[in-house]
């Protein structure tokens, strides 16, 4: 009966390089803000456009102003809304007791 | 399509009943219009609606025009009668000028009232949760 041999030590296995989680779930909420305050602004622009439009004599038609100044209203109103619910998450995490 | 699509597909319904609208008040403008025999007849106006077919709304596909023969009308007193005594009248009926008119402004009526509804709604929807 022979007992055997301890084997060689062999190589450390390196743990792999840890990677970084890449910012997808940090960047929706940005993105999402940023392309809706595009979006806003384009409304905005456009409501200005015709604004001017109309009082230059320009516009053919009343309701494409009112239509574009009510659009810009709701988006403004929608935007907000967003930025609310966003200080208010922010504010309740900073409420947590640590 | 936008973020607020009912709004801009009634608002493209709205501006083909002020097109219509114009056209209407145009024939009943010149309903009257004399011409003589030698020239054609003022011609009404029609607009032709054509669906944007991806549920977007409808456009102006153009302006379609009436009988440019118009009505022959017995008129000697008329300085424009040629010498049978006869003038062009534009084939143009009143009374479904009238009705025409009736429907457009219903029509447009009735988009504005969905403007207001989309944006009522529009509205109830950002003040989710609050």
């Amino acid at each position: 009966m022979s007992i055997s041999p301890i084997g060689p030590i062999g190589s450390i296995p390196v743990a792999p390089a840890t990677t970084r989680a890449t910012g997808t779930q940090g960047a929706g909420f940005g993105q999402a803000l940023a392309q809706g305050l595009d979006q806003l602004n384009g409304l905005q622009q456009t409501s200005d456009t015709k604004s001017v439009q109309a009082v230059t004599g320009q516009l053919s038609d009343i309701h494409d102003y009112t239509i574009a100044a009510n659009e810009a209203a709701l988006a403004t109103q929608l935007t907000v809304a967003v930025r609310n619910k966003a200080v208010e998450a922010f504010t309740e995490i900073m409420r947590m007791p640590v | 399509m936008s973020i607020f699509g009912a709004i801009d597909t009634a608002g493209s319904s709205l501006t083909l009943h002020r097109t219509w609208l114009d056209a209407i008040s145009d024939n009943i403008a010149n309903i009257n219009t004399v011409r003589p025999t030698s020239q054609s007849a003022f011609q009404a106006r029609y607009v032709v609606a054509q669906s944007r077919g991806n549920g977007t709304g409808v456009d102006v596909a153009g302006i379609a025009l009436g009988s440019a023969q118009g009505r022959m009308v017995s008129d000697p007193t008329n300085p424009l009668a040629d010498a049978q005594g006869y003038v062009r009248m534009p084939d143009i009926d009143m009374s479904e000028q009238m009705t025409q008119l009736i429907m457009s402004q219903r029509g447009y009526q009735a988009n504005l009232a969905v403007v207001e509804r989309a944006q009522q709604a529009y509205q109830q929807a950002i003040g989710l949760g609050r």
